[in-house]
């Protein structure tokens, strides 16, 4: 169920980024989707039925979350490149792919009528599976995609890929021409010690019920909301180049929000403990320090409650990893998609400050602002083995020394730039969803000086310390921005002092990234992960890291909120 | 997968006699969908969708467990009610379950269309050639989307309730830049039949715009009387469907809708007496279904109620707020679906003449990337974009370089000097609005 075209029903009038709250399946108003998947095998029974397969017809379903053998798959795909082929279609790709999805969450709410706290818990399991056809017919791009996994249907589909492509060449100036890559016969696998849906869900509303039982032993909460998300993707690509590529992705994000309010006052604050959404397993939810945060985050939420409003005006910022990573990800991540700034994505998107007459010259950060872009960072959400265009996946620098000096790019567009090599950020979020450029992890060098937390806020007259996401808003050209926070902190006279409250900060995306007058160092630096990023019509989604050090920035705009 | 009703009856009876003890739900939908987009005044992706979509709940003595899965094999059916059985069991007890709608009478809403439904590449080439070539005739760059698709939704539970919707929708929106990358402009379209669509008056309606929003000039940030285009409002009005409008954030004394003290703001004149906010699911230029199908996160058990007709703002004063079955429950309320389908309600007034009657003012396109600032006081952030123009005197007199605002949508409601008629913007029926003192804090380089 996909009824894309809803999809911009995201709030605002820009699906940006981050636009879902955690748990969302209201994408689509007409409906949930299951493009995300899940399955919690874990000591299931029925786990694993394994593939079943119907004579005659050679369908191949997953009965219960088990994907195909690679034979099996690779016969599947050959059918595709095979039909395209005799179509005439000078490249082809299919991808066959399985998302699991299981979403658990607690709330904890006072009952309207005896006050007394109700914990409601839910708990969801998703799974999918699909395949999705690319080809290139007479220079122009087709594709189409189905849940049902067949022979047949696939045969079909490519055909209706192949017809896309025809009907639209037309329309197409210059043909589509692909980067070259070697073939690669390859697997590759997100490392984990402990599977996330092996682990069960009494365990996991446990670990929810525990952090939300510590946060209420603070005066003054309202609510706690707990969540806890596993995905996995286990990836087929084939290509008529002769790829055959097996991936499998698995990626955990566990957050909780507390609640304070004044009802006289007409108020609520709340704070979020988000630990970092990583590709790893279950372990890095029980190293993350859900419980033992819980009680500060508990007397953080009061407190934000009291603090006093801002004083509007110029300020230092000096912003922490969980706070800038969002920063990041809006003015570098966003401004360095070669697609935008080539203005493929000026319908919905946008496109980007960063044309390419600055690439190698325009100064955007100040000399100390080193930027990459990474699909191999450990860890990392876009981390994998290959991009979906069979590209091996890389590092790769977007800010040296402040200059810009690197677009993400994918095959079909390294030669916009001049450029023989894709940068390996092709990625689609579903079977059924066109592959285009996404987002690679995006993160910020520490500094190699010794520069910890207390060094940052010495040299601050004026300024305020920020923790967390708040609300965020950036142009379509990536220039002007208004971030807010989760949490805030007075900085007097080089100490950091108590909480404030209202804090927003605008700027400019140069402006902003020249002001950074000093960078914390690898103590301070976090791998933060990002999930629901959104772009492209279709809308998609995607996840991505961006590592920073905490960082200080020099006479910003600060904004109060009330 | 396409199913007519007695199909999809048959397959949602299939699935429950396939379930064990306790309670059941089904959500069932199949998707195919199309679509072409184009930038650069070229095409440039294109696909085409078949796709499923299954959901079973099971629940028993207030647990419940769901499982989503697009396998409709026999094998993977029992898999999916397995699991969600087992889940239920191993779920603590919900306080705020409710218990499941018994069959319910759901009204019957005319969204679909033939030629939506099979429309495929070929049928979209045509307008997007005719775009493609009015920009090149006029030294612009167009880039755009195109989609169309049908959807086929059938819900049951094992008390017998059934509901079933077939509907289509198409889309095309088109943006068209000047060469000189100073000027942007923009149009959309959407409809249940996609014969509604017209590409050349969109790309005609973009390509003005995009020209006459070329080489903008500073106008400074701060308080102006604004004529907001109708996509602009329907920007602003979205982030109604996602809490504002929620009874439970009124009473719970998380939202611009809360008293003080506690308690929701219903019978309050809450805006200018011309407004009047409503659900229509009957409309037929908007979307809708038979039953309210959930809005988001914590938007709670309003699943599957019938749809209807609701005002939230009549004339001012808030009427109704939205309240899930648990909620309405708890407060002794009315439960209501979900505030999809909106209507606001226009005036008399074309858009010509609130700029002829406009001293100083501007006129707004449209908004992009909206946020919350504050939910207490549903202030809002964003932008304007694709068209930004300064009246003064009441004449257009040049476009203005685009600004961020921080202001909130009731205040906009509040201030409200006179409507257009209303039209289909954004997926609601909603008028252009003259408000005062609307307010922009800072200036965007960005075209």
């Amino acid at each position: 169920m996909r009824s894309d075209s809803w999809s911009r029903g995201w709030p605002g009038s820009g699906g940006g980024v981050h636009a879902l709250p955690p748990g969302s399946r209201s994408r689509f108003l007409h409906g949930p989707t299951r493009r995300d998947f899940l399955r919690s095998c874990g000591t299931s029974a029925l786990a694993i039925a394994a593939v079943e397969l119907i004579p005659g017809a050679f369908v191949t379903r997953r009965a219960s979350g088990a994907v195909p053998p690679p034979d099996r798959l690779e016969a599947l795909g050959a059918v595709a490149l095979d039909r395209a082929r005799s179509l005439g279609a000078s490249y082809a790709d299919i991808r066959i792919n399985r998302y699991r999805t299981q979403t658990v969450l607690l709330r904890s709410t006072p009952d309207w009528a005896t006050g007394a706290i109700n914990n409601v818990p839910s708990v969801t399991d998703e799974e999918s599976f699909g395949f999705g056809v690319r080809v290139i017919h007479g220079g122009a791009w087709g594709f189409a995609a189905s849940a049902d996994v067949d022979k047949d249907t696939i045969a079909r589909m490519t055909a209706e890929a192949v017809g896309i492509a025809r009907a639209h060449a037309r329309l197409r100036g210059e043909p589509v021409r692909l980067a070259k890559v070697s073939p690669a016969k390859d697997t590759y696998g997100t490392p984990i010690e402990k599977d996330p849906f092996g682990v069960g869900i009494a365990a996991k509303v446990g670990l929810l019920q525990q952090v939300g039982d510590e946060v209420r032993k603070v005066p003054g909460i309202f609510s706690v909301t707990g969540f806890m998300e596993q995905r996995q993707e286990d990836r087929f690509f084939a290509s008529t180049e002769g790829s055959v590529i097996r991936q499998t992705i698995v990626q955990v994000s566990p957050e909780y929000t507390a609640v304070a309010r004044d009802l006289k006052a007409r108020k609520t604050k709340t704070r979020t403990f988000r630990p970092d959404a990583v590709c790893g397993g279950y372990e890095f939810i029980e190293r993350a320090g859900m419980v033992e945060n819980a009680r500060r985050i508990g007397e953080e939420a009061v407190n934000h409650l009291k603090a006093p409003p801002v004083a509007a005006g110029k300020k230092d910022l000096v912003l922490l990893p969980t706070h800038l990573a969002l920063t990041i990800h809006e003015s570098i991540g966003h401004s360095t998609e070669l697609d935008r700034a080539m203005g493929y994505e000026a319908n919905f998107a946008g496109t980007s400050f960063l044309t390419t007459d600055k690439l190698g010259k325009f100064r955007v950060g100040s000399d100390i602002v080193n930027i990459f872009g990474d699909r191999i960072l450990p860890q990392a959400l876009s981390t994998c083995g290959y991009d979906d265009d069979g590209a091996r996946t890389k590092r790769f620098p977007i800010l040296k020394n402040g200059i810009f000096v690197g677009y993400q790019t994918t095959r079909e567009q390294a030669h916009w730039i001049g450029q023989e090599e894709s940068m390996a950020c092709c990625y689609a979020d579903s079977y059924a969803s066109v592959p285009f450029q996404r987002m690679p992890n995006v993160w910020l060098a520490a500094g190699e000086k010794r520069c910890a937390l207390d060094d940052l806020a010495a040299g601050v007259d004026d300024g305020v310390l920020i923790d967390g996401r708040g609300s965020y808003s950036i142009d379509h050209q990536r220039y002007n921005f208004q971030f807010g926070g989760d949490a805030f902190w007075e900085i007097k006279n080089g100490k950091v002092g108590p909480m404030i409250a209202d804090v927003a900060y605008q700027s400019r995306t140069p402006d902003f990234w020249q002001a950074c007058d000093l960078i914390g160092d690898q103590s301070t630096w976090r791998n933060v992960g990002l999930n629901r990023d959104g772009k492209g019509e279709p809308g998609q989604i995607n996840a991505m890291s961006h590592g920073c050090p905490a960082s200080r920035f020099r006479g910003i705009a600060v904004i109060r909120t009330e | 997968m396409h199913w007519d009703r007695d199909e999809a009856k048959k397959t949602i009876e299939r699935i429950l006699s396939l379930a064990g003890p306790g309670e059941w739900e089904v959500d069932l939908s199949a998707r195919t969908s199309s679509h072409t987009r184009f930038a650069r005044n070229e095409i440039s992706t294109s696909g085409f969708v078949e796709d499923v979509d299954l959901s079973v709940t099971a629940r028993r003595d207030g647990r419940s467990g769901t499982v989503g899965t697009n396998d409709l094999s026999p094998s993977g059916l029992r898999a999916a009610l397995a699991r969600a059985a087992e889940m239920r069991g191993l779920m603590p007890v919900d306080p705020e379950a409710v218990e499941m709608l018994p069959a319910q009478k759901y009204p019957v809403l005319e969204k679909y269309d033939d030629a939506t439904a099979g429309a495929r590449a070929a049928e979209r080439v045509s307008g997007v050639k005719a775009t493609l070539g009015l920009a090149r005739r006029r030294s612009l760059t167009a880039a755009g989307f195109f989609e169309n698709g049908v959807s086929h939704r059938a819900i049951g539970n094992s008390k017998g309730n059934f509901g079933y919707h077939l509907s289509t929708d198409a889309e095309l929106s088109v943006t068209m830049r000047t060469a000189d990358g100073t000027g942007s402009g923009w149009a959309s379209g959407s409809s249940p039949r996609f014969h509604d669509l017209d590409a050349k008056a969109l790309a005609r309606r973009a390509a003005d715009k995009g020209i006459a929003s070329a080489a903008p000039r500073d106008v400074p940030p701060g308080d102006y009387t604004v004529i907001l285009e109708p996509a602009a409002v329907a920007a602003l009005l979205q982030s109604l469907q996602f809490g504002t409008l929620q009874a439970r954030a009124a009473d719970e004394g998380r939202s611009v809708f809360s008293k003080q003290g506690g308690g929701g703001r219903v019978g309050e004149k809450v805006a200018h007496e011309s407004v009047t906010l409503r659900t229509d699911p009957f409309d037929a230029r908007l979307p809708g279904t038979p039953w309210s199908v959930r809005g988001g996160f914590g938007e709670g058990a309003a699943d599957s109620l019938p749809n209807r007709r609701i005002a939230w703002i009549e004339k001012g004063v808030l009427k109704t707020l939205y309240a899930d079955r648990y909620w309405a429950g708890k407060t002794g309320v009315e439960a209501t679906p979900f505030p999809g389908s909106l209507v606001l309600d226009g005036g008399t007034r074309s858009l010509e003449d609130l700029i002829a009657e406009t001293e100083r003012g501007l006129l707004v396109t449209r908004f992009w990337y909206i946020r919350a600032v504050n939910p207490q006081t549903w202030q809002l952030t964003g932008l304007t974009r694709d068209g930004l123009f300064l009246i003064e005197k009441g004449k257009i007199t040049h476009p203005a370089t685009n600004l961020r605002f921080n202001e909130s949508p009731l205040v906009m409601l509040q201030n409200v000097e006179g409507m257009t008629a209303a039209v289909p913007a954004g997926r609601m029926v909603v008028p252009a609005i003259k408000s005062r003192e609307f307010t922009f804090t800072s200036k965007s380089d960005a075209v």
